[in-house]
């Protein structure tokens, strides 16, 4: 990780802060992928592990908005692959919900996303937080973050 | 007696059927369940004043006969008043059965054993708003008045020395008084969802006024009508083709109106979103008053909005709304309570409504109108 941060970005750059929920059995490992593979990823992403994104409450969503994040991502296994077995699903209606909700409450689209990625797919892990960071980077610092928060 | 069957029917009992609504045959089947052991216990609004009433549950047929009698002026959702399990009937306008069958879905009321029977609604008043309507419209003392109806789209109050005074609902409106805004664009008139839809509506020729329509709509319909016709409480006569067509007419005139009042209502935001959200809940003292009153909620006390906001948060939004937003989306039904309860006047209604209506136009989904699953928990699960 510490070779990623090195080669990013320059230091007067603003950096999003970005909130990325991943379940325990396939984007977290897709974490751990990508850190073993040594693939080049932004330091924005600050990672928290359910154990499945059926886990997922729209309120975890909700309140890392008003701590400050200025993007959320949340992903979990492939459809199929989840397993709780259905786990995923839930978390595709939640997501419908919540993007819809955050689209009216006035927040940017980009902000929020949601993305399958499973235990062996550390590049793709790497591509999709990259990616993530220079769509956050465009619509810059979220209106929702407390005063002070950085 | 069959399902889809429509009857005008009247309280075999002369006082319950002048002093009802219309002929008094809500009163007489409630009271008819009760007196027969249909039900166990009846839900109805106890007058304490002129413009307000209580939600009582009683198991006292004579409670329940000294109810009868529609009141205009008071909003409450009977639903709340529910207990799992009992055998109970309730007079339900539209939202009062919408929110009784979104809380079967939450497994807070045994459908089967609650007996919903409809009223027709045009709408209801906010009880502070009438009083303050009929000093500034009517120029009356609020004290002075002894009985309130709606006839012909005119809202006519009577006063103690007999004399009656009318004035135009649209005209009302458009002083902003007459009926609060939620029913303004409620576009449910007759409660379809119920057992049996009561109402005026399509009463005419010599039973105008003396006779209330309904229309049974399920099985328990027919057993709440066909106990109290065998109690002998109530009396029906097959309703004729006109005054079905009139119902019928009348019906889609309503929801027209109401279709456009609702576009008009939730025409969109100019400028920025997340600044009019920020404004419209920024005076909020967190009472929890709105979802107290939420006839949808099935939370109780201790729930996800409340445990995990707090009133010292210094967050640009409470996540106490932020959390109801999304947790209504699929089960709003737009009964105005939060609205009329909020203590500093935020408009939630219409801002809960503007999340929740796209959703539940996207999902092809009107809570409240069947048992189906709420499309936040509609996931099908995959077979192996
Ligand atoms: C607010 C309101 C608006 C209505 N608008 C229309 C209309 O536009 N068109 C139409 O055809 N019919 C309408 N009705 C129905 C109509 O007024 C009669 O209630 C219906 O015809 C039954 O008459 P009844 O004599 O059999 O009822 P009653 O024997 O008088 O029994 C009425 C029962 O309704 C209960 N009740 C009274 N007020 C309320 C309230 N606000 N909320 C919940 N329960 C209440 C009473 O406790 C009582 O048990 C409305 C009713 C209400 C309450
Ligand atoms: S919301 Fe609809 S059903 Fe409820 S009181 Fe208003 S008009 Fe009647
Ligand atoms: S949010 Fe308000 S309008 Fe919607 S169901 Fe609850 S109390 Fe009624
Ligand atoms: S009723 Fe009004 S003041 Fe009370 S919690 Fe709800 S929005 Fe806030
Ligand atoms: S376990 Fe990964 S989504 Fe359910």
């Amino acid at each position: 990780m510490a070779e990623a941060t090195a080669t990013g970005t320059t230091s007067e750059e603003w950096q999003p802060k970005i909130v990325m929920f991943c379940c325990n059995w396939c984007s977290y490992g897709g974490a751990d992928s990508a850190g073993m593979g040594r693939f080049q990823q932004p330091p924005t992403v600050r990672v928290i592990r359910v154990m499945c994104s059926g886990r997922m409450d729209p309120v975890f969503i909700l309140n890392a908005f008003l701590e400050g994040a200025d993007g959320v991502i949340f992903s979990g296994c492939h459809i199929g692959d989840c397993h709780y077995v259905n786990g995923n699903y839930k978390a595709t209606i939640k997501y419908k919900f919540l993007k819809a909700m955050v689209n009216e409450l006035g927040l940017e689209d980009e902000r929020l996303k949601l993305d399958w990625i499973s235990a062996s797919e550390g590049e793709r892990y790497a591509q999709v937080v990259t990616e993530f960071t220079e769509q956050i980077k465009k619509v810059g610092p979220s209106p929702l973050k407390p005063e002070g928060v950085i | 007696m069959d399902i889809g069957d429509c009857y005008v029917g009247w309280a075999t009992d002369e006082d319950i059927r002048t002093r009802g609504a219309s002929g008094g045959l809500v009163t007489a089947m409630l009271a008819a369940a009760l007196e027969k052991g249909l039900v166990e216990a009846v839900v109805v609004l106890k007058k304490i004043g002129e413009f307000e009433a209580v939600p009582i549950v009683t198991s006292d047929p004579e409670e329940v006969k000294a109810a009868a009698g529609s009141m205009h002026s008071v909003p409450i959702v009977l639903s709340r008043y529910l207990e799992y399990g009992t055998k109970v009937a309730l007079p339900a306008k539209p939202c009062d059965a919408r929110s009784t069958i979104e809380q079967a879905k939450r497994g807070q009321v045994d459908i089967d054993t609650t007996y919903i029977v409809g009223l027709n609604c045009g709408g209801t008043m906010h009880p502070a708003v009438t009083r303050e309507m009929l000093d500034v419209m009517y120029k009356l003392d609020p004290e002075d008045i002894e009985g309130e109806e709606i006839d012909k789209g005119k809202l006519i109050f009577e006063t103690k020395d007999g004399k009656e005074h009318a004035i135009k609902i649209d005209e009302l409106e458009e002083e902003g008084y007459g009926r609060r805004e939620s029913c303004q664009y409620c576009a449910v008139n007759i409660p379809t969802m119920a057992d049996i839809a009561c109402g005026n509506w399509g009463v005419i020729g010599d039973l105008a006024g003396k006779g209330t329509f309904v229309e049974i709509n399920t099985e328990k319909g027919i057993a709440i009508l066909e106990n109290a016709i065998d109690a002998g409480a109530v009396e029906i006569t097959p309703a004729d083709d006109k005054g079905k067509a009139i119902r019928a007419k009348v019906d889609g005139a309503m929801m027209n109106v109401a279709a456009a009042a609702n576009e008009k209502h939730l025409s969109p935001i100019e400028g920025s979103h997340l600044d009019y959200y920020m404004n419209a809940l920024k005076d909020c003292i967190n009472c929890g008053a709105c979802k107290t009153v939420c006839p949808v909620c099935a939370c109780g006390e201790t729930a996800k909005c409340t445990e995990f906001s707090s009133a010292s948060d210094t967050y640009k939004m409470s996540l106490f709304h932020l959390v109801r937003f999304v947790h209504l989306m699929d089960s709003c039904i737009g009964c105005g309570q939060c609205t009329d309860v909020c203590p500093v006047d935020i408009p939630l209604t219409h801002i809960y409504q503007r999340f929740a209506v796209p959703m539940q136009e996207e999902f092809e989904y009107k809570p409240g109108m069947d048992m189906t699953t709420p499309p936040f928990f509609g996931v099908d699960l995959i077979e192996d």
